[in-house]
């Protein structure tokens, strides 16, 4: 059989959700005894096949096949039991159990009412410690680890399931360079005793220095699949991620013209560990914020917007130096609003209807003396907004979690056009949405700017970035990269991106 | 129009015709005025208790602390009367500040150290009733003015003057909850506190006021309370306050208020008290034991709250399609 050369394979795999289609006949082979990389932008449906591998999404189309034999999973368990071992990216340890206990939590858990004998577990995670070249008592509580050594352990874990396919997913987010080296050096030697490993990560040179193999994903399709590595630089990854010559960058040249920033960081630094952030945001100017995910984008527009402090610099507004203590001093002294990428927990109350979503920026402006606000002055104020933004809903009354996620966007940015702030912060305004409302968001930023609000744009959307923004801002680690003029082109400025953040 | 016939005030709209129905049928003197004037009596303070508790599980929190908060008020009030001499409208006035300011201290508790307000309430509960026990002695207040023990015997065609006082309040409350703005951002932040925070609505503030509204109610019923008897007394609401927290909690669960918060039913509510009144009126006539009544309206908390779950699904499901 072809197959039984793969450990794993996903052929052809489909994944729809709602309104989008996620992957689109991605295939995936893992070889035994070599590491394999798996790329691709936020976005690009990377983290849906790590769940359809672990059985957390079941493909809507296409096969799994493990050592050649067609499998499915229904659930994490089923994926567990053919082998696929996980290290996610957070751990997932019980802290105050013992590293052997944590080892071998599955099987403990297997015996309701059996008692547990703890010197047998020892000695029986020692040799998967030793395995890993890890010097520790396993009777040690896993809280007194560091995160590396967690790290490890879960290794050890994947391991004792006898798992032949071990998937790591960001493994060195939280690692010191030092620490990276030894779990490579770990990973190497397994490689070497057989095992096949999924090494998921956004570090190019870590894919360059230590897989055999790349699988690259670009909006839901490979670009390319089990392809090695050998011949390919990092500039060819950053090519093979982004490099999407049929993409059509439709940007619209604005006249710049020269006026005080409305909105301005001086050496900012934050209780969430921003440190020196300059950047500044002209009324009439959209201004990209670009950086992976976890670069501190989306702190930052929460500590401008004064849900977390500020430690040390200066947030000017209109010129003249502010202290925003609350988001309501924001919204109604200094005219900043912040459109959240997390619609369900930040953006809207999905259990309240249209209009209070939509209206819950101006109450306070409307309410008369006695403080009271009558639906009918809401409405006179929301309804417009709501109806230019041509929002799909049987009425103002409906619940907002019944609308459909273009939607739902189109009224958490209607509310900040109620509230009519001056300067708008986006995030991620396309994530999850259909294209025609994408399309129809780019236009709306678009005419914002042009109607003189001041944007700032957190995406990691790349062409819509280039596609919107008139200056980028590049992010990493709570600290501003760089930044750089977007000329349209997309290659050049795309490139300049991914070399300030990789730099 | 159909959505009213699906609404939980339908359903107990239809359910206190049936409770009627029956207990009118089996006790020829369920329609006598004296018992109206007993159902609308208690009625209308298990209303203020319901909305009393309905203020704060808008918060997708609770109180266990309303009983207590409610006897410590009711007690200012006699305390005001007769060791301070003031008129009974300026005792009316010390008693609702008491009322607030032990509101206040919840909610600031809760907010400020995030711990559930179970928790912090059950301290409180404890701490408000023993300080009051301290302070009273245990020794109740009987000697109130005319005006007050007249007013718990006053009716409008049978029907209590409690019960028109919490429909009263019962109003204003529902168009506080409709029109104020306060009103809507302490639902906002109830609803989803991250969400309402970051569109300008102090939702910490809110949760605090939301515990001050609700003390303010449970001020009310307790002082409802003190004209039925005629006096204030330490015992009024059971150990600890804590007979009133099966008409607390089952008068706005009933009523569809959510628990999780965000979403209250005035009407419901009120209409979730008449409901549980006429039950434990109807089965205490039948000469059906005090304990039976309280086990019948543990089932039918139960029901009412798997009703809530079940409601969530439901929401949750045709979220999905």
């Amino acid at each position: 059989m072809e197959t039984a050369r793969y450990a794993f394979e996903a052929r052809s795999v489909s994944k729809f959700f709602p309104g989008v289609k996620a992957l689109s006949e991605v295939s995936l082979k893992l070889s035994a005894g070599s590491i394999h990389a798996l790329l691709g932008e936020n976005g690009a449906g990377k983290s849906t096949l790590i769940k359809i591998v672990t059985g957390v999404y079941q493909p809507d189309q296409g096969s799994l096949f493990c050592s050649g034999q067609a499998c499915r999973f229904s659930g994490p368990r089923d994926a567990m039991a053919a082998g696929i071992g996980v290290v996610h990216q957070e751990r997932n340890l019980i802290p105050r159990f013992s590293i052997a206990e944590n080892i071998f939590l599955e099987r403990n858990g297997r015996h309701l009412f059996r008692m547990i004998d703890y010197k047998a577990l020892a000695r029986e995670a020692r040799p998967w410690l030793e395995r890993l070249g890890l010097d520790l008592d396993p009777a040690l509580p896993v809280s007194r680890l560091t995160v590396a050594k967690m790290q490890m352990v879960e290794i050890a874990r994947a391991l004792a399931l006898r798992s032949r396919v071990l998937l790591l997913d960001e493994p060195t987010a939280s690692l010191t360079p030092h620490e990276a080296e030894a779990l490579f050096a770990v990973l190497r030697k397994l490689r070497d005793e057989g095992v096949s490993m999924l090494f998921v990560s956004h570090k190019l040179e870590e894919v360059e220095q230590l897989c055999d193999t790349v699988t690259v994903l670009r909006d839901g399709n490979n670009v390319c699949d089990a392809r090695s590595t050998e011949s390919l630089g990092r500039q060819d990854f950053v090519h093979l991620m982004i490099g999407r010559t049929e993409q059509v960058v439709t940007r619209r040249d604005r006249e710049q013209e020269d006026v005080p920033p409305f909105l301005e960081l001086k050496s900012v630094s934050s209780a969430l560990g921003h440190r020196d952030i300059s950047l500044a945001v002209r009324p009439g100017e959209i201004v990209g914020l670009y950086g992976l995910v976890g670069a501190g984008r989306s702190e930052l527009a929460k500590v401008i917007i004064g849900r977390y402090p500020v430690t040390a610099g200066e947030i000017r507004v209109d010129q003249a130096p502010v202290k925003i203590r609350s988001v309501a001093q924001a919204i109604h002294r200094h005219g900043i609003g912040y459109v959240s990428e997390d619609r369900k927990h930040e953006g809207l109350i999905l259990d309240h209807s249209v209009l209070e979503n939509a209206g819950i920026t101006v109450w306070r402006r409307l309410a008369n003396c006695l403080g009271l606000v009558g639906d009918r002055s809401i409405r006179a104020l929301v309804e417009p907004h709501i109806r230019k933004l041509e929002v799909r809903t049987p009425s103002l009354h409906q619940k907002v979690g019944l609308l459909s996620g273009g939607n739902q966007q189109k009224i958490s940015v209607a509310k900040w056009l109620s509230a009519g702030v001056k300067l708008l912060i986006i995030d991620e305004p396309t994530v999850g949405i259909d294209i025609k409302s994408k399309a129809y968001l780019h236009e709306l930023i678009h005419e914002l700017a042009d109607k003189g609000t001041a944007v700032l744009l957190i995406s990691s959307d790349m062409p819509e970035m280039i596609s919107l923004a008139d200056r980028i801002v590049v992010m990493n680690a709570y600290r501003v990269q760089g930044e750089l003029a977007n000329t349209g082109e997309y290659a050049k400025v795309s490139a300049g991106i991914m070399n300030l953040i990789h730099d | 129009m159909a959505s009213f016939f699906l609404s939980n005030e339908f359903g107990l709209i239809v359910g206190i015709c049936i409770f009627i129905a029956i207990f009118s049928w089996v006790d020829a003197n369920f329609w006598s005025p004296f018992n109206l004037f007993v159902i609308s009596r208690s009625a209308g303070v298990y209303a203020l208790i319901g909305l009393s508790m309905m203020a704060v599980i808008a918060t997708g929190g609770l109180s266990l602390a309303i009983g207590a908060i409610g006897v410590c008020a009711a007690m200012a009030f006699g305390w005001a009367i007769e060791s301070a001499g003031l008129h009974w409208s300026a005792s009316l006035a010390v008693a609702l500040a008491v009322a607030l300011a032990l509101g206040y201290v919840n909610g600031w508790l809760v907010v400020r150290t995030g711990i559930h307000s179970f928790v912090i309430t059950l301290a409180t509960m404890s701490v408000f009733f023993g300080g009051m026990l301290f302070l009273s002695q245990g020794q109740s207040f009987r000697a109130l003015p005319a005006e007050i023990t007249e007013f718990g015997r006053l009716k409008v065609f049978s029907i209590s003057a409690l019960f028109l006082t919490a429909v009263a309040v019962a109003l204003l409350l529902a168009a506080f909850y409709r029109f104020a703005a306060l009103g809507r951002e302490m639902l906002a932040a109830g609803a989803c506190p991250e969400a309402a925070e970051l569109s300008g609505v102090h939702s910490g503030r809110m949760f605090i006021l939301c515990h001050v509204l609700s003390a303010g109610l449970a001020g009310i019923a307790a002082l409802l309370v003190t004209a039925r008897f005629g006096a204030a007394i330490p015992s009024m609401a059971g150990q600890l306050g804590q007979d009133w927290l099966m008409p607390g909690f089952l008068a706005p669960v009933l009523g569809g208020t959510l628990l999780s918060g965000g979403r209250v039913s005035v009407p419901g509510t009120v209409l979730g008290a008449i409901l549980v009144t006429i039950l434990a009126n109807g089965l205490l006539r039948m000469s059906i034991g005090e304990f039976w009544v309280q086990a019948i309206l543990g089932c039918l908390l139960l029901a009412a709250v798997l009703g809530d779950v079940m409601r969530k699904r439901y929401l949750a499901a045709s979220g999905r399609a």
